[in-house]
């Protein structure tokens, strides 16, 4: 049979029973269209991990106080309770060095704040000026942190925008004293709203020069050190400068730990890459059962259209060309299955970027290169036992049936 | 309206008044049966004969309660049975209706004995209670050796006898057959018209729908259909056989 | 009609056509084992962490400084609410209910001994903290129950702090200086391993004002006590919090008890589970299509076989039976295939890795059987009620 005559059967066969082959049509594209939406979330989950880390800057090292033996981290790092604690000279140090762009010393810590007669917990971040450029973030009124000795403890104040919005309501917030603790400040500026990243959302923050939230705090030491390289690619050579110069000013002892943003990050996209691959595989298997499927109800076809296949035969069709003739007719549905899912599939993805605008969920290539082609490749491997079944049937016994 | 009672103080088991029956085949009507009556005693034999669209099928599947005329009654053993519903129907079939097909109609897969079971395992009954119902139909039909074959494994009169005991398991009142020797050769087909008749001279009301007038001859009542209604309907004098 | 006779016509059905039925009943198998397999894998975790996590006692409660609910942030921050105290420590050991109490503080220290340094761990705890925490000493003995404020200059080892200061050799009684301060050793820990990433053998225990002195505190970091296990948590919790908002004036501190921490990972993981299972279950899914189709197909092949049947006298919801019966005994089947593929499946991996923990309780398994049962039931409707809203006369016609 010729090409076009044997999709002409096959395209017939489909279309006879319109109600058979829609199921298997749907069967397939429910497994294509689940591999599409899941790759589409894990995808996008990936990327906007990826790209807040970004946002954050690929150039940036953090130095945190402490370091055990073992690697690691352990919980006594996150906080400072060591003997020697990373002080405000180290971070003016560390800004002297030649590959450094910028440093922000950090200091943490929970408090009250009050002000127009409303009282709230808070976070207070002690920082340096170069902290608002550091963490991407945007002012909305007045502005950041003046750059200064990072000794010196001014009595201003920068607000996040939720704080801003819960003590001050819709009044301007520049140029009010609030008390933050016991100490009485000036707020000279208040955030842009939104600004994540990694977890601390910055709405909920109150931001003090760094040497003003020691002295509320009690504490002569830093939680972390941020450091921005000049440059991308200097990231190794200045982690080995900054190790040096803090091995130095530590009598030759490295008491810290330096990291870089490009470590974690590589992690969280490997973990998340590896989830996505793990959950599409599962929703593959899917297009297995959808196979068996396929395979089932072209063995019932064949035993159902013997007589038609025998009478193709006793006109001369080939044992090849019935076969070809089946398989094409198994390739269809996949075709078809494969199609419909994708459809599906983008359809799925495109509600999950309404539900959460901020994922940019979008199926990867490979995702749906591999579910089209397992469809495909399931469809026609599953069809291969009834197309040999038909090619193998007697005509004569075939005809002589019913 | 006519009376369909006349004198006689008892109504006949089968008693048709006035049934019409419409069918729409894509934008024309077939009128399949015009206003028909009849009254069927009980035990009688009866044949329906005529060409082919006559409507003789449609009246035996009237008879049957397989279908609900568009207009007129159907008095079974003294019941209105054409407003039941389809329920009600359903048990009247069951318990005293019993159907011969032309093409034995027998449930592939089932044995001989699970076929001619079946009503009684529609009509709720144990396996037990079943097994001894079974075995007897068995020995009146001549079909012991034959309890546990499937209807491929068996003969065309076999399979018609598999059916009439099927079909008479209930001990039903009327026994409707629809060209039951169609499918048969000669003398298998004789067999099966002995067989329907017995069970006729033992009192089951008999109606025969059959276009070979050999068969149709042998009945004591024949209806003649054309064009949906009923043309001749005559009783055989009862002839030394 | 009886249901065991519905039952024999559905086998009979379904035996007509073996290989048929069988493909049908291997679709749902397939979506039963991998949802077996999958939330196995799933439960094992949940255990596995749920045990890691309880190995530190369950009648456990912990308060830390500060409302961590509004902030959030890692714990230990300091902050201007007022610290917590030995003295805090001491009144609620007084509580009824109270058993043992632990104040704690934690940090990085270097710890010298026998001319090596290591940079590690360094706790200041109570001597109560063995059955607070459930970590016991292996050689020797732990912190002595001395006052508080005048703990003599003890600690406590860590397996591996112990290996790598003074390799085989006998630690007790030797001498380690941490900080600026020199320290006997009274005791080895036994080993713990690794909790959460977290080297619980690189450790050293002193008593917690001396800690305090290491560090430069004022508070402590967390007081954590054990009470007594018939007292309900949320009881216990109650009265702590009485008597710290008395003794600071206003609740600046929080409360966790070992009881919260595990519900709210035991929901999260079970949640984990059951998402996990969900994608499994796009596999039953497309099972259950199989069977609509395959149920089709057995519809249209048996019009005449139904049409006979309404003639026998059956009613619509028999042969609505019979049809959904054939449909939900083909899903029942393939739930019980699957369910031993997806059990022994688990159990091979959990051989092959033991490091894999795979658990299958009972009610998953009754859960997977019903839902197989479920879409059986599901996907037969559709054909079923084609099939029984038939029109006879027709049915009887057909080919």
């Amino acid at each position: 049979m010729s090409p076009t005559d044997t999709l002409r059967f096959a395209t017939r066969a489909a279309t006879a029973y319109p109600l058979r082959t829609a199921l298997m049509t749907l069967a397939m594209s429910i497994g294509v269209a689940a591999v599409v939406v899941l790759t589409a979330l894990g995808d996008g989950a990936r990327r906007y991990v990826v790209g807040e880390f970004a946002a954050l800057g690929a150039q940036l090292l953090i130095v945190l106080p402490g370091r055990t033996e073992t690697g690691g981290v352990n919980p006594g790092s996150f906080v400072t309770s060591t003997p020697r604690e990373l002080t405000n000279a180290d971070a003016a140090a560390l800004l002297r060095l030649p590959l450094v762009q910028r440093v922000a010393p950090i200091t943490v810590g929970n408090t009250e704040v009050a002000a127009a007669g409303r009282l709230r917990e808070v976070m207070v971040v002690g920082t340096s000026t170069d902290f608002l450029e550091l963490r991407g973030m945007r002012m909305a009124h007045g502005s950041f942190l003046p750059r200064e000795d990072f000794e010196r403890a001014s009595a201003l104040a920068v607000l996040g925008d939720a704080i801003r919005a819960e003590l001050f309501g819709h009044e301007p917030a520049v140029g009010r004293m609030i008390r933050v603790g016991d100490t009485r400040l000036r707020v000279i500026g208040t955030l842009a709203p939104g600004g994540q990243g990694l977890g601390m959302t910055t709405d909920e923050l109150v931001l003090v020069p760094v040497a003003t939230a020691q002295a509320m705090f009690n504490t002569n030491g830093l939680f972390r050190i941020l450091v921005e390289t000049t440059r991308r690619d200097a990231l190794p050579a200045a982690q080995r400068q900054l190790e040096e110069l803090l091995r130095a000013r530590r009598d030759g002892e490295l008491d810290v730990t330096v990291i870089t943003q490009d470590a974690v990050l590589g992690t969280f996209d490997r973990i998340l890459g590896a989830l996505t691959l793990g959950v599409a595989g599962i929703a593959a298997i899917s297009l297995a059962v959808a196979g068996i499927l396929v395979m089932n109800v072209m063995l019932v076809a064949v035993t159902q259209r013997t007589a038609e296949i025998g009478l193709l035969k006793a006109l001369g069709a080939s044992t090849a060309s019935i076969r070809a003739a089946f398989l094409t007719e198994a390739a269809l549905l996949s075709v078809a299955g494969a199609l419909t899912g994708f459809a599906l599939g983008h359809l799925g993805a495109w509600g999950v970027r309404l539900t959460w605008p901020v994922l940019p969920a979008w199926p990867p290539d490979w995702a749906v290169i591999a579910a089209l082609g397992t469809a495909l490749g399931t469809g026609i491997a599953f069809g291969v036992l009834p197309a040999r079944r038909a090619a193998a049937l007697d005509p004569v016994q075939a005809l002589a049936r019913r | 309206m006519q009376h369909s009672r006349d004198v006689r103080t008892a109504m006949a088991q089968i008693e048709l008044d006035g049934i019409n029956r419409l069918f729409r085949l894509g934008d024309s009507e077939v009128h399949a049966l015009r206003d028909v009556s009849l009254r069927i005693e009980a035990g009688d034999y009866v044949s329906v004969m005529g060409p082919s669209g006559s409507g003789k099928s449609t009246l035996l599947n009237l008879l049957g309660l397989l279908d609900r005329p568009d207009g007129g009654n159907y008095h079974l053993e003294g019941r209105d049975v054409t407003t039941l519903s389809a329920d009600e129907q359903a048990a009247v079939r069951s318990a005293r209706i019993g159907f011969v097909f032309q093409s034995f109609h027998l449930v592939p897969r089932l044995t001989a004995a699970e076929n001619i079971g079946l009503p009684l395992m529609l009509a709720g009954l144990a396996a037990t209670e079943r097994s001894a119902r079974i075995a007897q139909a068995l020995r009146d039909f001549g079909l012991e050796g034959r309890a546990h074959h499937r209807p491929e494994e068996l003969s065309g009169g076999q399979r018609q006898r598999v059916a009439i005991a099927r079909a008479t398991i209930m001990r039903p009142a009327v026994l409707l057959a629809d060209e039951p020797t169609g499918n048969l050769d000669r003398s298998t087909g004789h067999e099966v018209t002995a067989l329907l008749e017995a069970l006729n001279t033992a009192g089951t009301t008999l109606v025969v729908v059959t276009h070979d007038p050999a068969m149709g001859e042998r009945a004591h009542r024949w209806l003649r259909m054309e064009d949906g209604a009923i043309a001749q309907d005559l009783r055989r004098h009862e002839l030394p056989a | 009609m009886r249901w065991q006779d519905s039952l024999h016509l559905a086998l009979r059905a379904l035996t007509a056509h073996r290989l048929r039925s069988f493909l049908t009943l291997l679709g749902i198998a397939v979506g039963i084992a991998a949802v077996i397999l999958l939330t196995s894998i799933g439960e094992g975790l949940h255990r596995f962490v749920l045990a890691e996590f309880s190995q530190f006692g369950t009648n456990v409660l912990s308060i830390t400084p500060g409302r961590q609910g509004a902030r959030g942030g890692p714990p230990g921050l300091p902050s201007t609410a007022r610290d917590l105290t030995l003295d805090d420590a001491a009144a609620l050991a007084q509580l009824p209910h109270v058993r043992q109490v632990s104040a704690s503080v934690s940090g990085n220290a270097e710890v010298r001994a026998q001319g090596r340094v290591r940079r590690t761990m360094v706790l200041g705890v109570g001597p109560q903290m063995q059955e607070v925490y459930s970590i016991r000493v292996r050689i020797g003995q732990f912190l002595p129950p001395d006052e508080a404020s005048s703990a003599r200059a003890f600690v406590v080892l860590g397996a591996k702090l112990k290996r790598e200061l003074f390799g085989v050799g006998n630690a007790l009684g030797e001498r380690v200086q941490i900080g600026d301060e020199r320290f006997r050793v009274v005791g080895i820990m036994e080993e713990k391993g690794q909790f959460l990433g977290v080297d619980l053998d690189d450790a050293a225990y002193i008593p917690v004002a001396r800690g305090l002195a290491l560090f430069r505190r004022d508070g402590v970091m967390e007081i954590a006590l054990t009470y007594a296990p018939t007292v309900p948590a949320a009881q216990v919790a109650e009265s702590v919090r009485t008597l710290m908002s008395a003794r600071h004036g206003r609740e600046d501190f929080t409360i966790i008890t070992q009881e919260d921490m595990l519900a709210t990972l035991s929901n999260i993981l079970a949640i984990l589970t059951a998402a996990v299972g969900a994608l499994g279950g796009i596999s039953l899914v497309v099972g259950g299509v199989g069977i609509v189709t395959i149920m089709t197909i057995a519809v249209s092949e048996r019009t005449n076989e139904i049409g006979l049947l309404v003639a026998l006298g059956a009613r619509r919801r028999t042969i609505l039976a019979i049809f959904l019966g054939e449909a939900v005994v083909l899903a029942s089947l393939g739930g019980l295939l699957g369910l031993a593929a997806g059990i022994g499946l688990a159990q091979g991996i959990g051989l092959l890795l033991p490091a894999m923990p795979v658990s299958t309780p009972w009610h998953f398994v009754v859960i997977a059987q019903a839902l197989a049962m479920m879409v059986g039931l599901l996907a037969g409707v559709l054909p079923a009620r084609r099939a029984a809203s038939m029109n006879a006369v027709d049915a009887l016609r057909a080919e």
